[in-house]
């Protein structure tokens, strides 16, 4: 396990400046645009893209796939333009490290994005920042132009010859449009539905032209990759799980927050000493560990690392790096209703199972939460996760289905409580009912 | 050309293909929803989706191609438990008003259900409650809580129309096809979304609540009358107390003139042969006054009239304008009768500006066409044109307003109303003999000493020529409606009274006739006229 006391922030090193805001001046000061400087015109983008790979960075977004293999997919000489979409759309529940990516150190996302274009060779790149992020997008316009300002974007940048525009394009509040092909679709101008894959992008994406899309953590750090060199990146964290990560902790926590760590961090020691245990002196419960789409876990993981691949072996996932605690006085019936009530509210409704088992999902968990289930609804429900999982055009579906299966895994009997009690439990105590 | 395997049997597609495709080939059933062929591919029903070795996940056969040693399995466990919970999906919101629904009894949602869907709901919550009967457009209402929202109605108006009139709005199991703001389902060929709507949520204004499937006594193959075009179509019969009754068109396959299509024109123009104003028995002139006079009387008077003009003032004193609305049988009867037996050579069939510059041509990048008359082809095919100083339409109308024409024969054509610009009423008024077949009374019919009343073509056998050459068969889906009867016994008739019999009577031995006289259509033989109509250049080609 690596000693995670010993290690220096990377995406979020300037945080602590008292009144550090991100603006270019500022960015610049700490060393900003230095991997601009290095790169541009003096790396062949074939030498970015291996170093990229080399680095093992991967997506940050949720499905933790190789970023370097992504770029790699972009098909050489295909005649038509190349784009770099970032996907702002932050919209997992439980995470909000993009969010603060945005407001605080934007040049970072945009240094990355330059780079990242630079290496697919994209001239025109575009922001897809969440509809919901007011202030996030006013920030991101004044980044925008405060790097035309300063000849970081635009015709022949730092001399280099390459040329790129940046458009920022704000959603309308939608959480499908953070699937990567419902956010071109989106991008396009369309309604936000994920596209059948194959294609995917790399071949195929916006405007049917080859395509990358990479979230605004993942892009943030290529300018510090591409600086301080792979064999840096890979030496921080897992050898899978190379680099450093934001993990968004909230609920029953003391410190409440976005946490820079490597992720051989374990989940007790996120919990327990970087934000600062359950408050009230009361026990551990369930953790959702990777956004509210990853499965849940208990105190008896609570040694499980925070990377890619241990996450999965304990059945759950990495994904958006988003930590939801929960402690003794949660009901995971009513968490099972609000989460299942958010996919019902988000589902774009072109797949049958998605459309109808979501709103399904809902309404049993809330009839079972109000006092009214059954004793078969529970074997319904896992029925109805197992036709929902795996046969859709995206993951949203699974998305529903995976916590609700985690939870009647490890908290059935709580379920039957619910049903043989015709009651909730925790009806008036703390927890998720005062939240 | 991939050769593949599906359910043990061995399939090679034809070219490249997908599953679903290659599956249809070989005749197995991969049920579909969002599939059309007709249509762009979403892949978002999820009905079709089966098993492939050595994929994790199963695939949706609709957007996945058929490739080299695939193996394909549409019937496993797990299969059948995917698609048995889409239906279980679909059916959660449902009405199940299958009772009172247009579609039941071919309904694909009812037939998969009862193929492959689970028996009973496991279900208890109350269902979600939509609009019903909201009407759409002229043609098209719609019932939202029957939609399996599998979006074809709408890919078809953005797709083939290219109007765009429908669109999914909401998300979620709050998703509803709807129309856009300030627009109406109005387009040419709106009907075509309720033959794809693969459930009873968009229904036809005109059929609904008209019949069950099972009361359809009769799917006649015949074509469209209404244009050149030729689409190919499928006339629906009712048994009523009244007699038999028409009660819907649907458009019939066919990929080399209309595909899956049809305009509404041609789907909801046929309630005519129904109407209670159809002449039903022959009109006979007295005085100013038309009566109503039985077929055999009328044909004695016509055809001792039409003897002595002939005795008086020879054969080319009479004239013949015949409809290309007609068959090809009739129109080579009328130009047999005219211009071999009575040997007048003032016979034609252009009637509109259309005809006359043989400027026909596409109305629309779809299927219409600008002449309105199915058979302009095969009237100029089989020479139902003036003969040696014979006289066209106008010449006819000029040479009788001059009084060098006597006897005018005017086959399903209001002179008056399509040639405003030729004086029909006062040419026709001075001749001594004017004999009209038609549907209806209208302005040339109430000129005429004799009118016959014609049939419709839903009540006809025979073919059309369409634009193409393409000669496409009609059948008799009706009995002719009262005393109506084809051209070929009012022909008939009047020839055996002149003793100059026709000698055949039925399409097929017409047909036989005319295929054994030289010309565009020799040695085509009836049989080989088949459901997708034929070319004959194209026949003769093959060695």
């Amino acid at each position: 396990m690596t000693e995670t006391g010993a290690f220096e922030k990377v995406l979020t090193r300037y945080q602590t400046i008292p009144g550090y805001r991100g603006t270019l001046p500022e960015y610049e000061a700490h060393g900003g645009y230095q991997a601009l400087h290095t790169v541009l015109g003096k790396m062949a983008p074939a030498e970015v893209v291996d170093a990229v790979k080399r680095s093992g960075l991967r997506g940050r977004g949720g499905a933790g796939f190789p970023c370097g293999m992504k770029w790699g997919f972009i098909p050489k000489d295909s005649g038509k333009p190349v784009y770099l979409v970032v996907n702002g759309d932050e919209s997992e529940p439980g995470t909000f490290k993009d969010r603060m990516l945005i407001e605080e150190e934007p040049h970072q996302i945009l240094e990355g994005v330059i780079l990242s274009s630079y290496a697919i060779g994209c001239h025109l790149a575009f922001l897809y920042c969440r509809g919901e992020f007011v202030r996030g997008a006013q920030v991101l316009q004044r980044t925008i132009a405060e790097a035309y300002d300063k000849g970081y974007l635009g015709r022949n940048i730092l001399g280099s010859g390459f040329d790129l525009d940046v458009i920022q394009h704000r959603g309308a509040g939608a959480y499908i449009c953070g699937e990567e092909t419902g956010l071109l679709e989106s991008l396009e101008g369309k309604r936000g539905q994920p596209r059948p894959k194959p294609p995917f992008p790399a071949v195929s994406g916006l405007y049917r032209c080859p395509t990358v899309v990479n979230n605004v953590e993942t892009l943030s750090n290529i300018p510090h990759i591409l600086l301080r060199g792979p064999e840096w990146f890979t030496a921080i964290g897992p050898p899978k799980s190379t680099g450093p990560r934001l993990f968004s902790v909230s609920g029953h926590v003391a410190r409440p927050g976005n946490y820079e760590l490597p992720m051989s961090v374990t989940l007790r020691q996120l919990i327990f000493e970087h934000a600062g245990g359950i408050p009230g002196g009361r026990a551990l419960k369930a953790v959702i560990p990777g956004g509210s789409s990853s499965p849940v876990l208990t105190p008896a993981h609570l040694d499980v690392t925070m990377d890619f691949d241990s996450l999965a072996a304990v059945g759950s996932m990495g994904g958006s790096g988003a930590v939801v605690v929960m402690d003794e006085t949660t009901c995971m019936v009513r968490v099972g209703e609000i989460v299942s009530r958010f996919y019902h509210h988000e589902s774009c409704g072109q797949c049958t199972q998605c459309r109808e088992g979501t709103a399904w999902l809902h309404k049993v968990l809330r009839r079972i939460e109000n006092g009214q289930g059954r004793k078969e609804d529970l074997d319904l429900l896992l029925d109805m996760c197992d036709n929902m999982k795996g046969k859709t055009i995206c993951v949203l579906s699974d998305a529903a289905a995976m916590p609700i299966e985690s939870y009647l895994k490890h908290f059935r009997d709580e379920f039957e409580r619910h049903i043989r009690d015709r009651a909730c439990p925790f009806a008036g105590a703390a927890g998720v009912r005062k939240h | 050309m991939p050769k593949l395997t599906i359910n043990g049997i061995e399939v090679t597609t034809a070219g490249p293909a997908t599953i679903l495709e290659a599956a249809k080939s070989a005749g197995i059933e991969i049920p579909h929803y969002c599939y059309h062929p007709g249509l762009s591919i979403v892949g978002q029903c999820r009905m079709c989706q089966v098993e492939v070795e050595k994929m994790p996940k199963l695939v949706t056969a609709c957007n996945t191609s058929a490739a080299d040693g695939m193996v394909v399995t549409t019937n496993s466990p797990k299969v059948e438990k995917a698609r048995r919970a889409v239906l279980e999906f679909y059916l959660l919101n449902h009405p199940l008003d299958c009772p009172i629904c247009d579609r039941g009894g071919e309904c694909p949602l009812q037939d998969y259900t009862m193929k492959y869907g689970p028996g009973e709901s496991r279900s208890v919550e109350p269902k979600v409650q939509r609009a019903k009967h909201v009407v759409l457009g002229p043609h098209v209402i719609f019932d939202q809580e029957r939609c399996i929202l599998c979006t074809r109605c709408i890919r078809f108006c953005r797709e083939v129309p290219k109007t765009g009139e429908l669109g999914v709005f909401a998300r979620g199991d709050r998703s509803e096809i709807n129309l856009f703001p300030g627009q109406m389902l109005d387009n040419a060929y709106s009907g075509n979304v309720i033959d794809i709507c693969p459930v009873g949520a968009l229904t036809s204004r005109q059929y609904r609540f008209q019949s069950r499937p099972w009361d359809l006594i009769r799917h006649t193959h015949s074509v469209c009358p209404l244009c050149s075009a030729g689409c190919n179509v499928v006339l629906d019969v009712r048994d009523k107390q009244s007699g038999n009754e028409l009660l819907r068109i649907n458009p019939r396959e066919n990929m080399a003139v209309n595909r899956w299509w049809m305009c509404d024109e041609g789907r909801f123009t046929f309630r005519y042969h129904h109407d209670p104003d159809r002449l039903m028995l022959p009109l006979v002139k007295s005085g100013d006054q038309q009566h109503t006079s039985a077929p055999e009387a009328v044909l004695d008077s016509v055809a001792s009239a039409l003897a002595h003009i002939l005795a008086a003032q020879g054969a080319s004193s009479i004239g013949c304008i015949v409809s290309s609305r007609h068959t090809n049988e009739e129109l080579f009867l009328v130009r047999r009768f005219f211009r071999d037996l009575l040997q007048t050579p003032h016979v034609d069939h252009r009637v509109r500006p259309v005809q006359m510059q043989a400027s026909d041509a596409p109305e629309d990048a779809i299927l219409r066409r600008t002449d309105k008359t199915a058979n302009s082809h095969g009237a100029r095919d089989l020479d139902v044109l003036p003969g040696p100083d014979g006289l066209d339409t106008a010449g006819m109308i000029e040479a009788a307003r001059a009084g060098r024409l006597k006897a005018l024969f005017v086959f399903d054509e209001d002179l008056a109303q399509e040639r405003p610009d030729l004086p029909v009423a006062d040419a026709l008024r001075g001749l001594d003999l004017v004999v009209v077949t038609s549907l209806f009374r209208h302005a040339t019919a109430a000129l005429a000493h004799a009118v016959f009343p014609g049939l419709g073509f839903a009540e006809k056998e025979g073919s059309f020529t369409n634009y193409q050459g393409r000669i496409q068969k009609i059948h008799r889906a009706l009995e002719p409606a009262g005393a109506c009867r084809p051209v070929a016994e009012i022909l008939g008739g009047l020839a055996g009274r002149l003793g100059k019999p026709l000698g055949v009577v039925t399409p097929e031995q017409i047909w036989t006739e005319i295929a054994a006289q030289p010309g565009p259509y020799h040695g085509i033989d009836w049989q080989m006229i088949g459901p997708e109509g034929i070319i004959p250049s194209e026949v003769r080609k093959e060695p």
